[in-house]
Parts: structure tokens; sequence; C-alpha cells
């Protein structure tokens, strides 16, 4: 609003002048500016919740230990029900279990950690093996060729009365540190 | 005030000035008022509307699938989600107040007389689109409440003669009140509506500003004072907004707006209750059976409408002072009477308060005692094992079939596994009338 109606219009000879004209000119911006706050500030929240919300993780049996091999790195599929927003879904997920002669087991996340492709296990060569671009890892996970920044991503797990379980996660992939989505 | 250099540089290449004159130096006979604000306080409260409609469309999905899923996680799981749809709830009370007050003041200061004929029916209409908003947008929840109130309401437009029938398939998109009626009314109130009311509120303002403010209803009041309308009649709707505002934001805040069962075609026995600006019409079906009933379903709806559409031509009386105009104030006096007696009428029949007895709480807390909800369901609560709960006083009304029943569940239900409740006959007593409290309707 402008300087020019310190001037009253033609025909408007009772318009407000000088100060009573700032008053009436401050609340009007203070009252717009009260609305727009009031609304702003929940609507920007309503939209971004989602992305602040953090996956809730859980523990989820992916097998028996008496079914995995000493050293032989298994591939172990599990449903879950995975909550997408306002809709529950099943999905199916797979990672790479190996037993230590320990008892131990090491669980990789199925992921390579270049760009996130799946990768397998080639039992001859004993490497895990990246389709995409060729990564490659050792039986312990770590880098043996190809463009992968970091070895494979380990998940947490438990043994509880010989299940194995595991909390799912997923890392963002290209960086030299795993990084938690 | 001083101009930004944004404003400057803009204003030398698009000339801002002069668009602003004309926007705020309109010059409103008589002076500002605080009687001229409802009109913006409607257009505010549009302006509300259409922006929480658009953030709850930003979760909000039209399938029967997950329609109620969505609002639910709008309430439950969003930041602000309950905050958000309140306010477009109370805001939709809050338009048809503002319209309602915004049609009382332009018809008692004759605000429709020549020239501003155009003005009230262009008006007319807007007010029905607002309703059609209404209307579609009760659906969209679907929940019980939403599905059996579009139920009767669809069942209404079926019986205007010979078109009825068809319109009504026309709207519900077929033979059942399903997917395709839920899709049809969300376009409908999300992009068909708005296009139109956003027309003919543009059609609405030009023609005030072609026409002018009526201002008071005689030439020797308007000369008193000459004012602008920036800046005192701006300051004055800029309060009321934010007043309006206040008001809804304290509303959506304070009273929840919980979301009944989820729609279900199947119970025939809900009883729908309507928004309260349905209620007198609501309550006027009920005095009106039988052979006179599309009287009432659509005779006097059409009637009233065309009334107040060619209300202008109807009262040819040219003096604006409401004291001048024994019979226009008299009819709208009248049909107000109306509307509202037969609003209280309706509020007083559905919140008329029950007495509460004491042996339902009882009753209730030994439902809880015995942990009834391992196996029963009331309202979404509860394992799914033993039969629904919900609305079990309207399902099985008798008393004494339940007496037995908690005696001895197998003597009147052969078969069924519950177990028997070690239960005195006053525990009984109150777990059956808590029993028999679960209903519909109080």
């Amino acid at each position: 609003m402008s300087e020019h109606s310190e001037i009253p219009a033609e025909g408007g000879d009772h318009t407000p002048v000088g100060s009573r004209r700032r008053f009436f000119c401050w609340v009007t911006r203070v009252a717009a500016g009260l609305v727009g706050l009031g609304l702003a500030i929940p609507l920007a929240g309503y939209v971004i919740s989602p992305a602040l919300k953090r996956r809730a993780q859980s523990w989820v049996e992916v097998g028996q230990l008496d079914t995995l091999q000493e050293g032989e790195p298994t591939q172990l599929d599990y449903v879950t029900i995975a909550r997408d927003g306002y809709m529950e879904a099943k999905t199916q997920k797979a990672v790479w279990a190996v037993k230590h002669p320990d008892g131990a087991v090491t669980v990789f996340a199925p992921l390579c950690t270049h760009l996130g492709c799946g990768y397998h296990w080639d039992a001859t060569d004993r490497r895990f093996k990246c389709p995409c671009h060729g990564s490659v890892y050792d039986v312990t996970g770590e880098v043996v060729a190809g463009p992968a920044p970091r070895a494979l991503d380990r998940l947490p797990t438990k043994i509880e009365a010989g299940r194995l379980l595991v909390m799912y996660k997923e890392f963002k992939s290209g960086q030299k540190l795993p990084v938690e989505l | 005030m001083k101009q930004g250099p944004v404003y400057t540089w803009l204003d030398r290449r698009l000339n801002l000035k002069s668009v602003e004159r004309t926007l705020l130096d309109e010059p409103i006979p008589g002076g500002a008022s605080w009687i001229y604000v409802f009109g913006s306080a409607t257009l505010f409260l549009f302006l509300l509307q259409a922006v929480t409609g658009m953030f709850l469309a930003v979760y909000y999905a039209p399938t029967p699938d997950h329609a109620y899923d969505s609002i639910q996680f709008i309430e439950e799981q969003v930041t602000f989600g309950a905050f958000v749809r309140g306010l477009h709830h109370w805001g939709a009370s809050g338009m048809v107040i503002a319209i309602g007050l915004h049609m009382l003041q332009a018809f008692l200061y004759g605000a429709y007389k020549p020239p501003r004929e155009v003005m009230w029916m262009v008006g007319v209409v807007l007010f029905l689109i607002v309703m059609a908003f209404a209307f579609t947008g009760y659906l969209l929840p679907w929940d019980q409440t939403a599905y059996w109130a579009t139920q009767i309401g669809l069942n209404m437009v079926g019986t205007v003669p010979l078109v009825g029938e068809f319109l009504m398939k026309v709207m519900r998109g077929g033979e059942l009140l399903g997917a395709l009626t839920l899709s049809r009314f969300f376009a409908v109130h999300v992009l068909f509506l708005p296009a139109i009311l956003l027309t003919l509120i543009a059609a609405h303002l030009f023609i005030l500003r072609r026409v002018g403010p009526a201002g008071p209803w005689t030439d020797e009041r308007a000369a008193l004072s000459r004012e602008t309308f920036y800046p005192r009649q701006v300051y004055m709707d800029a309060v009321v907004m934010l007043a309006v505002f206040a008001i809804l934001s304290s509303l959506a805040l304070l009273l929840p707006f919980p979301l009944t069962d989820k729609a279900n075609p199947s119970d025939t026995s809900f009883v729908p209750v309507p928004e309260w600006y349905f209620l007198f019409y609501y309550e006027l079906l009920k005095y009106v059976h039988g052979p006179l009933e599309p009287l009432a379903t659509w005779v006097l709806p059409m009637v009233v409408i065309l009334g107040l559409f060619l209300w202008p031509f109807i009262d040819r009386n040219p003096v604006r002072n409401p004291i001048k105009r024994p019979v226009a104030l008299v009819s709208g006096l009248l049909f107000l009477l109306v509307v509202f007696a037969l609003l209280g009428l309706s509020l007083k029949n559905l919140y008329a308060v029950p007495r509460v007895d004491p042996a339902l709480a009882r009753g209730h807390a030994l439902f809880a005692q015995f942990g009834c909800v391992g196996c029963h369901r009331i309202h979404g609560e509860g394992a799914a094992i033993g039969p629904d709960l919900s609305y079990v006083g309207d399902t099985r009304p008798e008393r004494a079939w339940h007496v037995k029943h908690f005696r001895d569940p197998q003597s009147v239900s052969p078969g069924s596994f519950m177990p028997k409740f070690p239960l005195d006959d006053k525990q009984l007593n109150d777990l059956t009338s808590y029993i028999l409290s679960l209903k519909r309707t109080p």
C-alpha cells in the first residue's frame, strides 16, 4: 500500500490521513501476518511430517540358524509387513547371512554399496558380485574390485532359541561411510 | 509507508500504481462500516477452504478402499493433520454462516434492488454452489455418516418426477453408491465446483465494481460521509478475518471431529445425522409423509430457491429503507423464523441430554474387568473372535435374552464357545444395561 494515499482520493474527503491512517494500515498488516503465520506453520509441518518420520524398526525372524552352513553365504527370504502411509503392504525382503565357526552370524544388507543393485554370491569364485557395475566383495563383505566405495553394509542381528533375527535397514549408496536411511 | 525497491522496479514496468488506486480508492458511500464485512469474511473463508482443501488432498485417496484410512491417517499420523482437517470442517460451517449473514445484510439494506439485481442473482447461485460443496464434501471421509447421509440425499433427488430417477443415477454414477460415486463426488468437489465458484466470484466482484457498493439505504445518509475502501474498510475486513481465523483455529484445536465407523453398505440400520445447516430441512421431512412427500423433498426447495433467485423482480418496491418495506421484511422474517424453528426442534430432538444411568458405567467396568475385548470388538477396539458388539443394542434389544445368555451362553446360543462368567444378579443387570446401550442413537 502506498504513499499516494497520504492525499485522499477525490470523493474520499472522510478518508483517514496521517497517524490515524498509519494505525489502520498497521493493524491490517498485523492481522494478515497473524493469519499467514497461523496457516504457514501448521501447513508446513503437515507437508513435511512424513519426511521427518523414521521408519519403525523391529526385529524380524529371517530363518533358523541350523539351516546355515558355516562360511557359506545364504540368501534368506522373508516377508514383512511394511506400513506405507495409510496402507499396509506385505513386502518380500532378502538378506545374505554367513555363519562363523563360533556360531555368530553376519548378515549383509542385500544392496550393493555402489548404487544399490542387488548382488549375488558366486560360489565358485567365493565372491559377492554385483551385476550392474562389476563391484566384487569377499565373504567378509570387503571390497575386492569395482567401483563400490565401502564394504557391504551389516545389519544388526540377534539369535534367540536357534532363530536368527534381523533389524532391516537401508543405507545411502555411493558414500564412503554407511549412512542409514 | 515506504515502498520497496522491488515494488518501484515492477511499478515502472507494469504501472501498478493505477491498479492500486483502482483497487483501494473505491469510494464507499456513507463511509466504511462493520456491517459491510460479511462479503469479505465469506471470501476469506472460501480461500481458507481452498488452501486447507489443497493440503488435505496431499494425503487423501478418493477410493472406497483407502478414503477412510487416508483420513484416519491425516487425523492420527500427520503432524497438524487433525488441525488442517478441523479447519476445513469448521470452515465449511463458517462459510454457511458468513453467506447467511451476507445475504441477510444485502436483504435488509435492499442491496438487491436496481441496479444490483444481477449481483444478487449471482450471489444466490454462489450460495447454491457452496451447498453443493457441502453435499459433495460430506461423502469424502467415507464413514458411516458420510455414506448414509449421501444415500439419503441421493434418494431425495430420486423423488423429483420424470427426471429424478435418471438424475440420481447420474449423480451416483450407476446403480450403487460406491467407487464411482466417491470418485465423481471427489472430482466435483475439488475440480468442477472450484472452477465454477471462482468464475462466479469473479463475476460477483466485477459487478460490485461496475455498480459500486450499495451503501446506506437513503441518499442523505450516503452523503454524510465519503471515504475510500482503503484504509478503514480494509482494516475492518482484516480484523474480522483474523477473528474468524481465531475462532476456527480454536474450534479445530478444541473440538476434534472424529470419524464414525468406516462406511458399511450392508448396515442398513445406521441413522445418519446431516450437518447442522441441513438440519432444518431434515426436520421438515419428518413432518411430511405419503403423497405429500415430494412437496417437501423438491417442490418446496425449488420454490424457495427460485423465490430467492428472482427476489429482485418479486419485490419491486424501489425504497431501500427496511422500515418502509414491511411486506418484504415480514416475509424475510417469517422465512427465517420457520428455518430456525425447525433447526431448534431438530437440535432439541437430537441433543436432548440423555439421563445417564449409573448402571451403564458399572456395566462398562465389568466389561473391562472380565476382558470381554479379548473376543469382542466395539467400534474397532477388541478382537474379532466373537460377534462385533458395536451396535448389539440395536441388533438384539431383548434384555431377558442377554441375562440368560450371560448366565449360560450355550443355553440361548448353542455351540457358542463363550465362557460362563461368575456374575451375581446385580452385575448381570449392570452388564446387560451396558450391552443394551451399545446403539447407533442413544
